[in-house]
């Protein structure tokens, strides 16, 4: 669709990450979903740049696989929000995803790190 | 669609609350109010991306717009009905008469004899019969008795002969209930069904043994079955009384085999018989002797399956001789100079030439110029549509419709026009496919068939796709700019484009002059066929055949005809009352070389110069017929058997084998050898067989003096509608015979119409395609040519802003369309011509150079064009300059 200008340091996530992502942010407790775009910014170092719109939408995804559930409510400062929680099964994948990724990562920098790669 | 958890206004709910959120939080970081609004923003995206993405998911998007589309091509439609409305009756009528047509087509010529190994059955025919003998049924397929004897003994050559023969000239009557009904029977040898390889769908069918027992059983049709036993399952061993005979039902021959003769559905078989009720054609026995002991009676039918290897040819070449031996066999040897007869065999794969063909071939030609015309025709339309709605496709595209969208949308429209015309052509061709059957006469039931609906369909497919690229190139010519450049002129047409247009306008003109010239052909055809002159007064004449089954004896069957006249005369309305031999109209005669006062009349010029036909009648024949009587007397009651044996001859008779001296007095020959009549009565020409026939010299006898009498027809003459007298004759006929029917009653007007039926329907028909064709054209030349003047506004705007007159705008236009119709003449009056030529065997009394019909398609196509071409003619010279300007 429309292409974003990235002209600052800021990486547009991978493919599949946004999930795990959102899966770890809301271990820590229910948020609502303009909370999780702030946690992933702050966590990443400002780093990660999160597209809203694929963010709700992800969220949306979340929902009805019932890894997580939502549920309109308060937050702090009096607004009308939808708070996102994990479920049960939202835990177990969040497991596997993480040892998954922690595969990849590692595979990853295996390949990445090896000197004889640079002469290719 | 399918049920949705969360609805789009919840999610933009939560977008809402999103940005509130962040607001807040900016606001919270310093920023004022309208900064930190303008700031959660900006950092969200595109927020109706966002929620667009959120109601296609997880829809089937594909189906979704194409339920959009398909709405929006409906709202479109709804828009200019007209259009909708033309396109669709165009292509329905198209498509419809098309299928019809191939449909029938189909059923007629392609249809084989539901047999197994239909290659190997042949039709036996023979050149004739020898002179000695005489028949019953067609000359080329009445074989004797002896003849079928000889040849089922043939095994190497043919492996099995079936013999088969009608039960009546029409129908038999049958009773199964309390009522006599009518049906069609054939009498069949034993191997029948099992030489033929026809199934059962239940019973069994008949034996060798069955034909040498003439047992008394019978195989119904699947039809007879459907119809007349509502698919009874416990019908085997039911009761059929054929002429008052008992016969039990023993089997149901497999659907669709109704019979060996093309245009016949036979309702059930019986082995052949040897009983007087029961005899072949429904004859009286002549002197004690069925058509198994008479060969000089060539009466049956045979079919036979070739031997395995052994071709037509050959086996007509192998049995030649044993043929010929059996053909005089009882007869006595040939007469002096006589050519014994030619057996031939006919291919029996496809049903011999049914008479339907060659007019169904002219039909089909007709049809798929209609088709022709009704596709390029939508084309038309849909190309003059949408290229008037270019400046809307244009601005759509400004607002960021893709180029796969508009393509789709009018791929969509185009759907929807072959959808509803698909579905109304359908059911005009099954109505169109019914009434075409029963005039070909086939009479199972016709429906269209699946191959024509899927060559169709697929006609109907690829017109889809046509259609709808057809205007694209047009549709997008103009790009997104063109909305931003508002003048009719830039959006115009270029020649070409509309040179495209007029060579299919006038190549339609040329083909309509084809079709109107075809259709006046026949049109005037149809009107001298109705307008022959039949020397009777058929109004108030009703006829119905009666086979009494109690009487047997000539003097017996005379009795009961003259006691049953006597009391249908007694019936109120009835004005005369008579009975014939052979049903005048029905195509039935009996032909004999004439002879008089003794003598054989010699041919003068042509072979059949001294050929007479006759027909025996009763008492006030010709007053009830309403023929004038010239000289003499017609029959009266006194004419009995005791009397002196009288004939009525006509005045062709007369004029021709007695010229210059007075008829009345001489002597001619009976229906019987060594009878002789003395002529007391000459009466007009009048018709016999059909309402085509050419005059032949007439001779009619009393039935009341006949040697044999069989089944009759009555005739009846009826004040007020004729068919209103049907059920007080049937009861009188019931108390002298309640087995008895009356069979086939229809007016007699009706029955000589029968004889050109297929002329009528044909020349309707074509009358209706050039109608149709006319209709066509017009709507397209109406189409392109408003079209034209549309995007010609500016253009003529122009002219007349520099003083143009309206006279001279509307000539401008009124010009090219009668250009078109010159082209379309030129190029139609020699293909006219051509189609007159091949029509030429089905005209009657027309030449196909007929020139009021070429004059008055011209003239109706000329007329056409103007009138099509007046409204957008008009609407041109009333343009107001100020106003095509002001569209610059």
């Amino acid at each position: 669709m429309t292409t974003q200008e990235s002209n600052d340091d800021r990486i547009a996530l991978l493919q599949g990450t946004l999930d795990l992502l959102i899966l770890k942010t809301l271990v820590m407790g229910p948020c609502h979903g303009q909370g999780v775009a702030r946690l992933i910014q702050r966590q990443s170092e400002e780093v990660f740049f999160v597209d809203h719109g694929s963010l709700y939408l992800a969220l949306q995804r979340l929902e009805e696989k019932k890894w997580i559930r939502a549920r309109w409510g308060v937050s702090e400062n009096n607004r009308k929000a939808r708070f996102y929680s994990l479920t049960a099964q939202g835990r177990e994948q969040l497991v596997e995803k993480i040892s998954q990724w922690r595969k990849l990562a590692r595979a990853m920098g295996l390949v990445l790190d090896n000197p004889r790669g640079d002469e290719v | 669609m399918f049920r949705r958890r969360r609805s789009a206004e919840d999610f933009a709910a939560e977008i809402k609350a999103h940005l509130e959120l962040e607001a807040d939080e900016l606001k919270h970081e310093g920023l004022n109010e309208q900064q930190a609004h303008t700031q959660a923003r900006r950092e969200f995206g595109n927020v109706t991306a966002a929620q667009e993405r959120f109601y296609l998911k997880g829809r089937f998007v594909y189906l979704d717009k194409l339920w959009r589309d398909v709405r929006f091509g409906w709202r479109g439609l709804r828009q200019s009905p007209g259009f909708a409305v033309t396109a669709i009756l165009t292509l329905a009528l198209g498509v419809g008469a098309n299928t019809a047509v191939f449909s029938v087509m189909n059923a007629v010529l392609l249809r084989s004899l539901p047999v197994s190994d239909p290659q190997r059955v042949v039709y036996v025919k023979t050149s004739g019969a020898p002179r000695h003998a005489n028949n019953s049924g067609d000359w080329e397929t009445s074989l004797s008795y002896p003849v079928y004897d000889a040849l089922r003994r043939q095994k190497s050559v043919l492996s099995d002969v079936m013999a088969y023969v009608p039960l009546s000239d029409d129908k038999v009557g049958v009773r199964i209930g309390a009522q006599p009904e009518e049906a069609e029977a054939d009498m069949v040898s034993g191997n029948f069904f099992s030489g033929l390889g026809v199934r059962l769908a239940r019973g069994r069918t008949f034996t060798a043994q069955d034909e040498a027992d003439h047992a008394a059983i019978a195989v119904i049709s699947h039809n007879y079955w459907r119809a007349r036993f509502s698919r009874d399952p416990e019908v085997l061993g039911k009761m059929l009384y054929v002429k008052g005979v008992p016969v039990t039902i023993v089997g149901v021959a497999a659907a669709g085999f109704e019979g060996v003769e093309p245009g016949h559905s036979t309702d059930f078989w019986i082995p052949l018989q040897n009983r007087a009720e029961l005899n072949a054609w429904g004859e009286p026995p002549e002197d004690g002797k069925l058509y198994e002991q008479r060969p000089t009676w060539w009466c049956l039918r045979m079919l036979a399956r070739l031997a395995p290897g052994v071709s037509r040819e050959q086996a007509a070449v192998r049995l030649q001789g044993t043929f010929q031996a059996a053909t005089y066999v009882g007869i006595g040897s040939p007469m002096q100079g006589e050519k014994p007869p030619q057996l031939s065999f006919a291919e029996a794969a496809s049903f011999p030439g049914s008479d339907a063909a060659k007019p169904l071939h002219i039909l089909m030609a007709m049809v798929v110029l209609v088709l022709l015309i009704a596709l390029t025709n939508v084309v038309m339309l849909l190309v003059a549509r949408n290229a008037a709605r270019q400046r809307e496709f244009s601005l759509r595209m400004a607002l960021g419709a893709r180029h796969g969208e508009l393509l789709r949308q009018l791929l969509t429209e185009s759907l929807l026009l072959v959808t509803v015309g698909g579905a109304l052509a359908w059911g005009f061709a099954e109505v169109a496919t019914r009434t075409l059957g029963l005039w070909a006469h086939i009479d199972s039931s016709l429906s269209p068939d699946t191959t024509v609906l899927l060559f169709t369909l697929s006609i109907l497919l690829l017109a889809a796709v046509l259609f709808g690229l057809a205007p694209f190139r047009v549709a997008t010519a103009g790009g997104a700019s063109m909305a931003l450049k508002t003048s009719a002129a830039t959006s115009g047409t270029d020649a070409g484009k509309t040179r495209g247009g007029q060579i299919v306008v006038a190549a339609q003109m040329a083909l309509c002059v084809v079709l109107l010239v075809g259709a006046g052909l026949l049109i005037r055809t149809m009107r001298n066929l109705e307008l022959i002159p039949l020397g009777m007064r058929t109004e108030g004449l009703v006829v119905f055949g009666v086979d009494p089954q109690r009487t047997h004896t000539a003097p017996e069957q005379v009795a009961f005809y003259q006691e049953l006249l006597r009391r249908l005369r007694a019936l109120p309305g009835v004005e005369g009352a008579t009975v014939m031999n052979s049903r005048i109209g029905s195509g039935w005669s009996s032909n004999n070389t004439a002879a008089v006062d003794g003598k054989k009349v010699e041919p003068t010029s042509g072979a059949e110069s001294n050929m007479q036909r006759s027909n025996e009648v009763g008492s006030d024949f010709f007053g009830t017929l309403g023929v004038p009587i010239l000289m003499g007397r017609e029959f009266s009651d006194a004419d009995t058997a005791a009397a002196p044996k009288v004939a009525v001859v006509s005045e062709l008779f007369a004029q021709r084998f007695l010229p210059h001296q007075d008829p009345l007095g001489h002597h001619v020959a009976g229906m019987f050898k060594g009878e002789d009549m003395v002529i007391v009565g000459v009466v007009k020409n009048n018709k016999y067989t059909s309402m085509q026939e050419d005059p032949i010299p007439m001779v009619w006898y009393d039935y009341a003096q006949a040697r044999l009498v069989g089944a009759m027809h009555v005739e009846l003459r009826v004040l007020g509608d004729p068919m209103a007298i049907l059920p007080a004759a049937r009861k009188v006929v019931a108390q002298m015979d309640p087995d008895v029917p009356l069979t086939q009653p229809i007016l007699q007007r009706k029955q000589f119409e029968n004889t050109i039926s297929q002329e009528l329907m044909f020349a309707r028909l074509a009358g209706f395609f050039g109608l149709l064709a006319v209709v066509l054209v017009a709507t397209g030349l109406y189409g392109t040519l408003s079209y034209r003047v549309n995007t010609r506004t500016a253009e003529i705007g122009v002219r007349m802003a520099v003083g143009a007159r309206r006279g001279q705008v509307l000539w401008m236009i009124l010009k090219g369309s009668l250009l078109l119709t010159a082209v379309g003449v030129v190029v139609g009056i020699p293909l006219a011509m051509l189609v007159g030529h091949a029509l030429e065997s089905s005209l009657y009394g027309v030449h196909p150079l007929d020139g009021t019909s070429y004059f008055l398609a011209m003239a109706g196509l000329a007329v056409v064009a103007l009138a099509a071409s007046a409204v957008p003619a008009l609407r041109a010279a009333s343009v107001d300059p100020l106003r095509a300007l002001r569209t610059e």
